[in-house]
């Protein structure tokens, strides 16, 4: 009888210890790889046994933009032949380097950019994606 | 309650415990907590851009993408598609062809290619033009295999300072097959080139919706009818054994060996011989590099107009540590394998040196296997480390020409031609 209450204190005791073990577990994040990249696997495609040999459509992920005037800009005329990865992937350039860029889809790959817009864009991108400003 | 009583129900006190918490509440602060060290430590993704110094990583760092036919590989850019192998396919001397890196010009890459309708189609300045379908090129000529290494112009931009604009590729826009299918001197043959032809043209499925006549609207490269390797070219329509991903160029890609990856048109379909020189973005703006040693030159000649500049060509040494990759720690005293690859353009790898002091001594490694002078060639080397801290590998190639890596970087305003010795830190730790 005597014994009879440390046993239920310890057991009691340890079944709280125990709950706050596996919530730290949790709050450490191991039950998110959402967080760390998780990808779903694709579904086999379906094959039939014609000329035609064809994959599914290739992924478009989208690109966090900074916001930002010259934004939209970016989105309609940068888009028109890449994805605006090409912009988030670069390292930090100086500024004469973006004003270098954009002229160059426009002089050398025939961007159809008004000059309006190209003016923004170049601003955009010196006010975002410099090594003066651009942020991680 | 006699001292052997009362321990004995503690005893079972504690078996109780033990049953209620599953052993493992008490395990963690008992002996065991002490051999397992402390608690883990959140893991932390990646940054998502480097520079403006030199970025630090094996790899790029963009996320993991699956795109069709291939495994999670890392994406530089989604439109037009461009993807590098993670380091640790390199484990192997050919490189797997859903693991292998990705990168196209234009958006307009197919989707699907309906044999029945698709034909080779050899033209131009030509006695008899051809239009050869799959079957035909499978039937009709003599099968070639040779493995060669197919490496991206911009693999290791990320590394160069000042930093370059264009595709931030690590190490991994590189890969080795073995490629299979017909010689190109066979296909120009059977056609029968003009006399007085210059250049053969390469054209493959892939457009943009550029003007016409500029690069943004079509991917074109020509080598000169001179040039010795158009004997070695084949157009592959096998790679290590598999039809080629569509990624990577269904039904048949040109394999130029020793010769950089832009001219191993993907989807190849159009083989064109031209009488005048080929003056198109991707041969005259595109794809040059400074006519110098190593083709290296400083942003100032650049500014100052000096720099004369040629189509890139060749494959310069280069050689990687694979494994370790610095991601571990390493047990001091414990002897491991270091492992990696080499390669060259000129020639075989012969040789392949490793230093453990940041490039002091140096130390031969074993070759594996003589796959052909345009392959992986994979090494090995036994290494204990004597003391903990931290160790700097370096690994350094030399081929049969006697081209050796230097340890000074390279710069060109395209981030082409990077070669410079590869180091790795790895951290030993104490044992006991």
């Amino acid at each position: 009888m005597k014994n009879r209450c440390p046993a239920i204190f310890l057991v009691v005791s340890s079944v709280v210890v125990l709950v706050v073990v596996v919530y730290a577990d949790v709050k450490k994040g191991y039950y998110h790889p959402a967080e760390l990249g998780s990808v779903r696997q694709a579904a086999p495609g379906e094959l039939s046994p014609d000329s035609n040999y064809q994959v599914s459509a290739y992924l478009v992920p989208g690109t966090d933009l900074v916001p930002g005037d010259g934004s939209q800009e970016v989105g309609i005329y940068c888009n028109a032949c890449h994805s605006t990865s090409y912009i988030t992937m670069q390292p930090p350039l100086p500024a004469a380097t973006w004003e270098a860029e954009v002229n160059k889809m426009k002089g050398t790959f025939g961007a159809a950019i008004p000059d309006d817009s190209t003016k923004k864009i170049i601003l955009y991108l010196q006010a975002h994606y410099t090594t003066e400003n651009r942020k991680p | 309650m006699s001292v052997a009583e009362r321990s004995l129900s503690r005893r079972d006190l504690f078996r109780t415990l033990g049953v209620a918490t599953g052993g493992i509440t008490l395990g963690r602060w008992l002996g065991p907590r002490a051999v397992m060290g402390q608690e883990p430590v959140p893991a932390k993704a990646i940054e998502t851009f480097t520079g403006p110094g030199a970025n630090s990583h094996w790899n790029s760092v963009g996320p993991y993408v699956a795109e069709p036919q291939k495994v999670p590989l890392i994406l530089l850019t989604d439109r037009p598609i461009q993807l590098e192998t993670p380091r640790h396919y390199f484990r192997t001397t050919f490189t797997p062809n859903e693991a292998f890196y990705v990168r196209w010009h234009l958006p307009g890459i197919p989707n699907a290619v309906d044999l029945e309708a698709w034909k080779l189609r050899i033209e131009g300045s030509v006695n008899k033009p051809l239009a050869l379908g799959l079957p035909e090129l499978i039937q009709k000529f003599t099968p070639v295999s040779l493995a060669a290494v197919n490496q991206c112009s911009g693999n290791s931009r990320s590394r160069m300072q000042p930093r370059v604009p264009g595709g931030q590729w690590g190490n991994g826009a590189m890969g080795n097959a073995v490629w299979t299918g017909v010689r190109l001197r066979e296909l120009l043959d059977m056609a029968g080139v003009k006399r007085g032809a210059l250049q053969v043209q390469f054209q493959g499925l892939d457009t943009g919706p550029g003007p016409s006549g500029l690069g943004s609207n079509l991917f074109l490269k020509s080598i000169e009818l001179g040039n010795p390797i158009l004997d070695e070219c084949v157009v592959a329509y096998l790679m290590n054994g598999e039809p080629l991903p569509m990624l990577n160029g269904f039904p048949v890609r040109l394999v130029v060996p020793g010769y950089f990856a832009t001219y191993w048109i993907k989807c190849l379909t159009w083989i064109r011989v031209l009488n005048t020189p080929d003056d198109n973005f991707w041969m005259k703006v595109g794809y040059r590099v400074p006519d110098t040693p190593r083709g290296d030159t400083t942003p100032e000649d650049v500014k100052a107009g000096k720099v004369k500049t040629v189509p890139i060509e060749r494959l310069p040494v280069r050689s990687f540590l694979i494994s370790p990759d610095g991601a571990s720690k390493i047990p001091v005293g414990m002897s491991i394998k270091l492992r990696g690859i080499a390669f060259s353009g000129f020639g075989r790898v012969n040789r392949v040196d490793v230093s453990d002091d940041a490039g002091n001594t140096w130390h031969a490694a074993e070759l594996g296997e003589d796959l052909g002078a345009y392959s992986f060639r994979t090494w090995e080397l036994s290494w204990v480390p004597r003391s903990p801290g931290l160790h700097t590998l370096a690994v350094r190639a030399t081929d049969e020409r006697g081209n050796k890596q230097l340890d000074e970087p390279v710069w060109n305003a395209g981030g082409y031609l990077w070669n410079k010795i590869e180091r790795q830190e790895i951290v030993v730790g104490n044992a006991s």
